[in-house]
């Protein structure tokens, strides 16, 4: 047990995942996860290659060229950083190639904002990769080094991208359970790929695919995604061996929910201001509990629709957005369940910050509304009275 | 090095059945790429025609484990490729293989950041004056006076010189090489083979189809090219710039031959005035002005 952040948490999770090679570019808040990588090559503590790249698209692909030749490999990056890669993100996961990456989330300019939002992070999810999103450092370690277990199984063999809220997780200390190296060693089998390029065989990766090649590739990767969702939940078994952590052996985490007549669904650090929140509502009378989605890719229908099918309403809590429609998660759900009364609530972006209290007068304001049956469409929340901007009247620009 | 025809004929890292045109400059300069770094060779292609030329997938007409990607990312998965080589204590070659888009344009960034890091594998630039595998559109490096599809008029810029750019990078070894010249190339990376660090390799690849001439007169482009002295063959080694002996010529202005050889067997130049033409002539001075600049 040691009091850590979520990025040394990470730079952690890596060295006792024995990679290989790490292309590193800083980008606010992923930093200091890159800074401690270097720390610990610079003291003799990590046996990997370092590359100090001029760009995230390079630390993409400089991860992607060492994956692709045989050893474990990493990169972190943020906001701009991972839409600059985004182009390398796709080629990665095109390939089948396991790689791990961590996404300290931020919101997306422009105007320049270096503050949390998920959007970063969720304009990913039809690249290809597996993506599991943290809700504290504790879990930013172990999905960091179950993701290397999960990318690597032969049923995978896809590419895994684990998020945290940037400043939230990212440089917020807490305790964290820390894995001895003898029992990583254990949990995490020496690294393996369906191709290895090197000269003792001599593939081509990536060249011209005809068109029905190219669709059977797609496709494969779909399965791959779909059959990850066994494999997450035997790696969690097998995690809870090592760690003796027993939270892993669904993709999300339930709470209080069970026996609650509404449910509130969101992912990541603000998890726990919200279930201080339905603490106190509960105390008050009111029966709601949480669902917080911890694996966006997969997307558990099953197990999703299992925990909420028979709610009365389902308030879903963004803190992304997909522009003209409503927040992604929501969006991602609503084409689960087409329940009759489900809302969404879109909050928190760049950096907003909302606390019990306001998650307080969210729920409860969603409650009442499901008790008259108008549990329906999409607000945006600002906390303590924020106002949405409204543009100038039109200029005309003289020619 | 003393190399015999017989010596380079033995190689075969390309295999029969490639997708290029007739005459294909690439496909002659991959072949000579086999020739000089044998098979312990992993290449990095980057998007271009040579992606193309190798067929498609399941089928590589490369005699290589290749790994095809996008622009801007050879040279940082060339990166990651040797040092994941050098972590498994492998040897192997790692050649990233780019156009002059992909060089001087698109791809620059990174190109200069591996170089940078000084990162040990070979990047060469196949040199075709403009963006052919799309049809043939300018790039940073298409010369003065030159027609593309995107310059109908001629281009009215100089070619980017990369090589000098990466000079300045003070890299172990850069050279330029003229698939008119093969063994001047293949001579050339092997020296690169043997050098640790990162290692430019630029060779011009005159293309039939985008610079508009016969595809039977490849080579003789190529050579025409250097004899004109519009195409210096040089090597920077260590610190120190030289002049092949192909292009020894050039370094006394009276003993090169007229650009209008060059240029007249092209079409690409069929609209250029007497004015342009003084004005790409007083190109090609300068840059051996520079040269010898360099050598001092
Ligand atoms: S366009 Fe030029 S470089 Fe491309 S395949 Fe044809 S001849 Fe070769």
């Amino acid at each position: 047990m040691k009091i850590i952040s979520g990025n040394e948490a990470v730079a952690l999770a890596v060295k006792l995942a024995r990679v290989g090679v790490v292309g590193i570019y800083p980008i606010t808040p992923q930093t200091s996860i890159i800074e401690k990588l270097a720390e610990m090559k610079a003291n003799g503590e990590l046996d990997a290659e370092i590359i100090r790249v001029e760009s995230e698209h390079a630390a993409m692909a400089s991860t992607f060229g060492a994956a692709i030749a045989g050893v474990r490999a990493f990169t972190a990056t943020s906001s701009q950083g991972l839409l600059y890669m985004h182009e390398m993100t796709w080629w990665v996961a095109g390939s089948r190639v396991p790689v791990v990456m961590v996404v300290a989330t931020r919101a997306v300019g422009a105007p320049w904002n270096i503050w949390d939002e998920n959007t970063d992070f969720m304009s990913e999810r039809d690249s290809g990769w597996l993506m599991a999103f943290a809700s504290n450092p504790q879990e930013a370690l172990d999905l960091t080094l179950q993701a290397f277990r999960i990318s690597e199984d032969e049923r995978v063999y896809l590419p895994m991208m684990v998020g945290m809220d940037g400043f939230i997780l990212s440089h917020m200390k807490t305790n964290v359970n820390i894995p001895s190296q003898d029992d990583v060693d254990l949990f995490l089998p020496s690294r393996k790929q369906p191709f290895v390029l090197d000269s003792e065989s001599p593939v081509g990766m990536g060249n011209i695919f005809p068109p029905i090649e190219y669709m059977k590739l797609r496709h494969s990767i779909h399965e791959a995604i779909l059959h990850s969702e066994e494999v997450i939940r035997k790696v969690g078994i097998e995690y809870q061996k090592i760690t003796g952590i027993n939270n892993y052996s669904t993709l999300n985490v339930k709470y209080k929910l069970d026996d609650a007549d509404y449910a509130v669904v969101l992912m990541g650090a603000w998890a726990g201001d919200a279930m201080e929140a339905i603490d106190e509502l509960r105390k008050q009378g009111l029966s709601v509990g949480l669902y917080r989605i911890r694996y966006i890719r997969p997307w558990s229908e099953e197990e999703i629709t299992l925990a909420l099918k028979d709610k009365k309403a389902i308030l879903v809590i963004d803190r992304a957005t997909s522009m003209g429609r409503g927040g992604p998660l929501y969006l991602e759900l609503k084409s689960t369940l087409h329940h009759e009364q489900m809302c969404g609530v879109i909050s928190g972006l760049g950096g907003v910050l909302l606390n019990k209290g306001d998650f307080k007068e969210i729920i409860s304001r969603f409650v009442e509304r499901a008790k008259q049956g108008n549990a329906k469409g999409i607000t945006w929340y600002y906390p303590k009275g924020g106002e949405k901007i409204e543009l100038k009247s039109p200029r005309y620009v003289e020619e | 090095m003393s190399l015999s025809l017989r010596d380079m004929l033995k190689s075969n890292s390309l295999l029969s059945g490639t997708s290029a045109c007739p005459g294909c400059p690439e496909n002659m300069a991959m072949r000579m790429v086999g020739m000089a770094l044998g098979n312990d060779v992993a290449l990095i292609v980057i998007a271009g025609c040579s992606s193309v030329i190798q067929g498609l997938a399941p089928k590589n007409s490369y005699n290589f484990p290749v790994l095809n990607i996008a622009f801007a990312a050879g040279p940082p998965a060339a990166s990651g490729m040797w040092r994941a080589y050098r972590q498994r204590n492998k040897n192997t070659t790692v050649v990233v293989w780019a156009g002059d888009g992909g060089t001087a344009d698109i791809g620059f960034a990174s190109l200069s950041g591996a170089a940078e890091r000084n990162e040990n594998f070979i990047y060469i630039c196949v040199d075709n004056e403009a963006y052919m595998n799309s049809g043939g559109q300018r790039s940073g490096s298409t010369p003065f006076g030159a027609y593309t599809s995107t310059t109908p008029e001629g281009k009215k810029e100089n070619k980017k010189e990369i090589m000098f750019i990466m000079m300045d990078h003070n890299i172990p070894y850069l050279a330029t090489a003229s698939v008119g010249y093969p063994h001047d190339f293949v001579n050339k990376l092997r020296k690169a083979k043997q050098i640790f660090g990162f290692k430019y390799v630029q060779v011009l690849t005159p293309d039939p189809y985008g610079w508009m001439f016969d595809p039977s007169k490849t080579v003789e482009v190529g050579k025409l090219a250097v004899q004109t002295c519009y195409w210096p063959l040089i090597e920077y080694d260590n610190g120190k710039l030289t002049v092949s002996p192909e292009s020894l010529h050039c370094l006394d202005r009276s003993t090169r031959r007229p650009l209008k050889d060059f240029l007249q067997i092209q079409g690409r130049f069929k609209r250029i005035t007497e004015e342009e033409y003084k004005a790409l002539e007083n190109y090609v001075d300068s840059m051996w002005e520079k040269i010898k600049k360099l050598m001092k």
